[in-house]
C-alpha cells in the first residue's frame, strides 16, 4: 500500500554522530564534501574514503541501510566510469579497437571518479540517517540566520520547510483515503494508456488540492491562535549548544583535510 | 441461496513481514443475509473499517476468503471490478472525494464508471438526487459551493446512484449535527425499505444502530466478539463495557429505573420509544 513508503532516511539511534549539533553535522559534512574535491592522489582520496567508512560505523546505521543509500547512484557510477575509461587518455594503452583506447590513465580516473562519488554518497547521507528532518532544519535556519541582514526571510523559509516534512505523511493517507473512496466508485486506476490514467488521477488530484488548502488554512489559523507572529524574538524550548564534541568534530575535519594536502603533496597526482 | 456477503476465515495483517506485524482482523467469519440491515460496532482500532474494506476488495485477504452473492470476489480481475458496483462503500466524510465540475457529474461518476447508457445514467443521478434531497437547481452548480450536510447528502448519492447490492456506510454521520444525524438514519431507512437491498452500517452512536439495525455485530481485537439482535446484544452491557463500547444513555436509564424497582422493560433502545413508556407510566400512576 502506498503509506509504506519511507520518506526521509532518519535511522533512529544513540550514537556520536546522532549526538552532534545540526550546525557542526551541516558544516562538517560540507567541510568533508569540499576537502573530497581537493584529493588528488589515491593516497588523499584513501583517507577520505576510510574516513568515511569510520564515519558509518561510528554512526551504528546498519550496513544494509547504507547500501541501499548506494543503490539509486549505480547507473550513475557504472556510466561515468564507462565514459572515462573511454575518453581519458594517456599512460599505457591496455587494449584498443576502432579508436577507442584504454587507457592507464582512464582506468585510474574512473576507480578515482567512483571512489569519490561513493564516499560523497556515505558523507551527505550520514547527515540524512543520524539527523531528523525537524532538527535539519533548525539547524540550517540557525546556520543562514545571517542572511537577515540582506532581507532574507530565513526563519519563515525553514518553517516552511519543517511544515512541508511533517506534512508528507499525512497527505500520504490522505491520498490513500481518497483512492479507496473513488476506487470504491468504479474509478480504474490502473489500466489504459497514458493519457487515460493521467485522466484517472482528476478524481485523486482535485480533492487532495481541495483538503491541502483547508488544512493550511486551518493550520495558519491554529498558529496565529497560539500567538504564532513568525521568527521575530522568538525562543526556542531546546536551546542549540556547541559542545565540547562540536569542537572536536570540526578539529577532525581539520586534520583530515591537513592529511589531505599533505598527501596531495607527495603523491602522484590521478586528476 | 447464496449470503449477500460471506467471509470464511478473513485474516488480514498490517506491516506484514516486519516486527510491526499486527492483525487487522483475524478469521472473521460472518454470514450475512441480503436484505438484512446490519450495524457493525467496536472502538477504535477494532477492525471494523479493515473489515468493510474487504467486502468490496480494495483491501486484499492476507488469508480466508471473501464471497459476494456466492463467488469469490478475488477469483478473477472482472469479478473484482464487478464487485465494486455490487458492494458500494461510502466513507467516512465522504464528502471530501468530490471533485466534479457539477454535482451532477459527480454523482454520475459511479455509473459512468459501469459504462451505463447515457440514459441510465441521467434516470439513476436524478434518482438519487432526488432521494437523498439534493435540490433539482443545485445540480448544475459546483459541488464545492455547497454547504457541508449538502456535501454528504451529494456524495451519498454518488454512491446510491450506483445502485449497489449491498450499500456499506462507515460512519455515516460522523460530524453532523442532532437533526442531520437523525435525517440520515431516516434516509438509510428509507433507502432500504424502497430499495430492499442489505444495508451495513459502522458507528460509534449505539443510539443509531439500535433504532435500525436487524442485527449486530460487535468487533473487539481485531475480530467478532459478539453477534445477534439488537436485544441480544445490549442485553450484555457489562461485556460491552469491557470492550470499551457501551448501551445506549437511554437504555442505561431504564435499567437503573428498574434496579431501583419501577417496572419498566429492558429492552429500551431508543428515546422515542422511552418518552413512550415513561409517559404511559406517569398517565397510569397519575390515574391510580
Amino acid at each position: 500500500m502506498i503509506r509504506d513508503i519511507t520518506i526521509g532516511q532518519y535511522y533512529p539511534g544513540k550514537s556520536v554522530l546522532h549526538n552532534l549539533d545540526p550546525r557542526a553535522k551541516l558544516i562538517a559534512t560540507f567541510w568533508l564534501i569540499v576537502v573530497i574535491f581537493l584529493c588528488k592522489s589515491f593516497f588523499s582520496l584513501g583517507l577520505i574514503a576510510l574516513t568515511a567508512v569510520a564515519a558509518a560505523a561510528l554512526s551504528r546505521v546498519p550496513a544494509k541501510m547504507m547500501l541501499k543509500s548506494l543503490k539509486p547512484i549505480v547507473i550513475i557510477l557504472v556510466f561515468t566510469a564507462v565514459l572515462n575509461v573511454l575518453y581519458t587518455e594517456g599512460g599505457k594503452v591496455y587494449f584498443e579497437f576502432w579508436n577507442i583506447a584504454v587507457t592507464e590513465k582512464g582506468v585510474n580516473t574512473a576507480i578515482f571518479t567512483m571512489i569519490r562519488i561513493v564516499s560523497l554518497v556515505i558523507i551527505s547521507s550520514l547527515l540524512t540517517y543520524t539527523t531528523t528532518p525537524t532538527i535539519l532544519t533548525d539547524g540550517l535556519e540557525r546556520i543562514l540566520s545571517p542572511l537577515k541582514v540582506f532581507k532574507i526571510k530565513v526563519h519563515t523559509l525553514a518553517m516552511m520547510m519543517t511544515l512541508a516534512l511533517r506534512f508528507i505523511p499525512t497527505l500520504i493517507e490522505e491520498i490513500d483515503r481518497i483512492m479507496n473512496a473513488q476506487k470504491a466508485r468504479g474509478a480504474d486506476l490502473e489500466s489504459g494508456g497514458i493519457i487515460q490514467r493521467a485522466k484517472a488521477l482528476v478524481p485523486i488530484f482535485i480533492p487532495l488540492m481541495v483538503s491541502s488548502f483547508r488544512r493550511a488554512y486551518e493550520l495558519a489559523f491554529a498558529m496565529t491562535c497560539r500567538c504564532y507572529t513568525g521568527g521575530e524574538g522568538r525562543t526556542r524550548m531546546k536551546q542549540m549548544k556547541l559542545g565540547i564534541r562540536d569542537v572536536v568534530a570540526f578539529l577532525f575535519c581539520a586534520a583530515i583535510t591537513a592529511g589531505v594536502i599533505v598527501l596531495n603533496h607527495f603523491f602522484e597526482a590521478v586528476i | 441461496m447464496s449470503f449477500a456477503i460471506e467471509t470464511v476465515g478473513l485474516t488480514h495483517y498490517y506491516s506484514k513481514g516486519t516486527v510491526q506485524q499486527v492483525a487487522a482482523i483475524n478469521d472473521v467469519n460472518l454470514q450475512i443475509e441480503k436484505g438484512e440491515l446490519i450495524g457493525i460496532i467496536g472502538h477504535t482500532g477494532s477492525g471494523k473499517s479493515t473489515l468493510i474494506s474487504h467486502f468490496n476488495g480494495l483491501l486484499k485477504p492476507d488469508s480466508g476468503k471473501i464471497l459476494v452473492d456466492g463467488v469469490d470476489i478475488w477469483k478473477d480481475k472482472e469479478t473484482l471490478k464487478q464487485s465494486r458496483f455490487k458492494v458500494g462503500l461510502c466513507f467516512q466524510y465522504p464528502e471530501y472525494q468530490l471533485f466534479e465540475e457539477t454535482v451532477y457529474k459527480d454523482i454520475a461518476f459511479g455509473p459512468k464508471n459501469m459504462k451505463l447508457s447515457e440514459a441510465e445514467i441521467k434516470e439513476r443521478v436524478l434518482r438519487a438526487a432526488a432521494f437523498v434531497g439534493v435540490k433539482p437547481e443545485h445540480l448544475d452548480k459546483s459541488p464545492f459551493d455547497l454547504s457541508g450536510g449538502e456535501k454528504r447528502r451529494v456524495a451519498i448519492a454518488g454512491v446510491m446512484s450506483m445502485e449497489p447490492e449491498v450499500l456499506i456506510f462507515d460512519e455515516p454521520a460522523a460530524g453532523l449535527d442532532p437533526k442531520g444525524r437523525k435525517d440520515l438514519v431516516e434516509l438509510i431507512k428509507e433507502y432500504r425499505k424502497q430499495t430492499g437491498s442489505t444495508v451495513i452500517i459502522v458507528s460509534h452512536s449505539m443510539e443509531d444502530i439500535a433504532g435500525m439495525a436487524d442485527r449486530i455485530i460487535v468487533m473487539n481485537n481485531s475480530s467478532v466478539a459478539m453477534q445477534g439482535s439488537v436485544d441480544e446484544v445490549y442485553s450484555r452491557g457489562d461485556e460491552l463495557r469491557a470492550m470499551g463500547l457501551n448501551v445506549p444513555e437511554i437504555t442505561e436509564i431504564f435499567s437503573k429505573l428498574r434496579a431501583k424497582g419501577i417496572d419498566v422493560p429492558a429492552n429500551v433502545y431508543t428515546v422515542e420509544q422511552g418518552t413512550a413508556i415513561l409517559r404511559n407510566l406517569i398517565e397510569r400512576r397519575s390515574a391510580e
